[in-house]
């Protein structure tokens, strides 16, 4: 009963492949609509500084090779690995790749429209998206799908699991390693979670953080 | 005028990836079957607060303030805002009304509606804040959970999915041994090459050589081509083993635009 609502519930939209396109679309334009946002108003590029600052040298040279070059073969990796592990990176494909790469090329070839204007923003970012997405979709046909086998997906999810447990302890050396209030407190959070039965990662953040902020901790 | 165009715009952008990226991760715990979207260690760290809400939304928390602070000072939200405080707040807001991960966490549409309405409200209040952010706060994030959740990526994650690959047999635990090795060498990080190598070893534990396995190791070895290509692996290769590298070897990098020694 249980497996058979399990079935049907891994078949329907949500499931589907082409559902897989459409999330992201959605997500490639709401990421280039971000880089529009840092083109205009410098706020909302959704990537890391040191990337955005490729894209910045660029705008402010007028040399994008560096970022274009950065960009698309992130991106170009990453629409090949995807299909095949079954995780697509959205950091190296959409948030550096469309983020970065896509406007960096077009500013190189001095289009600007797509990044002035929100809506032209919204609308490449999609078509960018909808393309990434089919790519990953067709290569997955000729690999993974169709196949009776569920290539190790039980191995995979396992090791899933198993490697977040590593979380917690993880935090508490690291917050340890950063100064003696932070250690403290990370400590004394998860003690109080693990007793409480829940996982120690929350609380080694939250007694971090609360000790973090009336002892912060010395940067030099 | 202009704040009111940010905000408009924020709500726009912050509802479509928020929708996107909450999909996106629900569908990582049924991959491979469906193809999911997010990254190796969002799953990691997803799993590693084990559907307690309190956990996800500290983690997120952890992450905020970083991410407010770049995206303040410099205009950069970092890559937090989609790999952690998006998937881990939607994961929270969901689970303290219900507590069963499979009904929540591991529901796209669920999380991709939870993602939106998060999305929308963490990435306008972000863009539109004009204020300081607590620096001790910001330095949490720089100083205790950056390195730790580097840890997890390397060394944990790819020690715990190779252990997972030798008890898996001894096809898939040779698979993903070389695979894993040379992915560390290529891309930098085991987990994607030993994913592959359970996948391989996987599918032909259950169904044999046929054309789809065949074609599985071609694209790996295409994928593996490419990425060492692009990253300048095969320049790197040359000079570390004491050979020159062509000098019409990098006038190739340079056609791509890349550059390498």
């Amino acid at each position: 009963m249980e497996n058979q609502e399990k079935q049907a519930e891994l078949t329907g939209f949500w499931y589907s492949e082409w559902a897989f396109v459409i999330f992201v679309a959605m997500l490639s334009a709401g990421i280039f609509a971000g880089t529009h946002m840092y083109y205009v108003y410098h706020i909302g590029a959704f990537n890391d500084i040191a990337i955005v600052a490729m894209l910045e040298g660029g705008i402010k040279t007028g040399a994008y090779g560096a970022a274009a070059a950065f960009g698309a073969s992130f991106l170009f990796a990453r629409i090949l690995e995807g299909p095949l592990v079954g995780i697509l990176d959205i950091g190296g494909s959409l948030q550096t790749g469309i983020g970065i790469g896509v406007p960096a090329m077009l500013l190189g070839m001095g289009v600007t429209a797509p990044l002035t204007s929100f809506p032209l923003a919204l609308a490449i970012g999609g078509l960018f998206g909808v393309l990434i997405g089919t790519i990953i979709v067709l290569i997955r046909k000729y690999t993974i799908s169709g196949n009776s086998s569920t290539f190790g997906a039980d191995v995979m999810m396992g090791a899933g699991n198993a490697s977040g447990r590593y979380l917690g302890p993880l935090i508490i050396i690291s917050a340890a390693m950063a100064s003696i209030p932070v250690g403290l407190g990370a400590v004394i959070g998860a003690a109080l979670f693990y007793v409480w039965q829940k996982p120690i990662a929350g609380g080694a953040i939250l007694g971090a953080m609360l000790l973090g902020a009336f002892f912060p901790i010395l940067t030099k | 005028m202009d704040t009111m165009t940010i905000i408009i715009e924020s709500i726009i952008i912050g509802t479509l990836v928020g929708f996107g990226v909450g999909a996106g991760a629900a569908r990582m715990f049924h991959a491979p079957n469906v193809q999911g979207m997010g990254a190796f260690r969002t799953f990691g760290e997803l799993n590693a607060c084990e559907g307690d809400p309190i956990s996800h939304f500290s983690f997120g928390l952890g992450f905020l303030f970083n991410s407010w602070a770049s995206v303040v000072g410099a205009g950069a939200f970092t890559q937090d805002v989609e790999h952690r405080i998006i998937p881990n707040w939607a994961a929270a807001a969901l689970l303290s009304r219900n507590p069963k991960v499979e009904e929540t966490l591991h529901d796209p549409k669920k999380m991709a509606f939870a993602g939106a309405v998060i999305g929308m409200v963490v990435v306008t209040v972000m863009n539109s804040t004009a204020v300081a952010i607590p620096a001790s706060l910001q330095v949490i994030a720089t100083k205790v959970l950056v390195p730790a959740a580097n840890w997890l990526i390397n060394p944990v994650m790819p020690i715990v999915f190779w252990m997972a690959a030798i008890d898996a047999g001894q096809r898939s635990g040779t698979w993903a041994t070389v695979l894993g090795g040379l992915s560390q060498l290529v891309m930098g990080n085991a987990v994607p090459g030993i994913v592959l190598g359970i996948l391989i070893g996987k599918g032909v534990d259950d169904s044999g050589w046929n054309h789809i396995t065949k074609t599985l190791v071609v694209a790996v070895v295409l994928l593996f081509v490419l990425s060492g290509f692009f990253r300048g692996f095969d320049a790197k290769l040359l000079n570390e083993f004491h050979i020159g590298v062509p000098a019409g070897l990098i006038e190739f990098h340079k056609i791509f635009g890349s550059v390498v020694k």
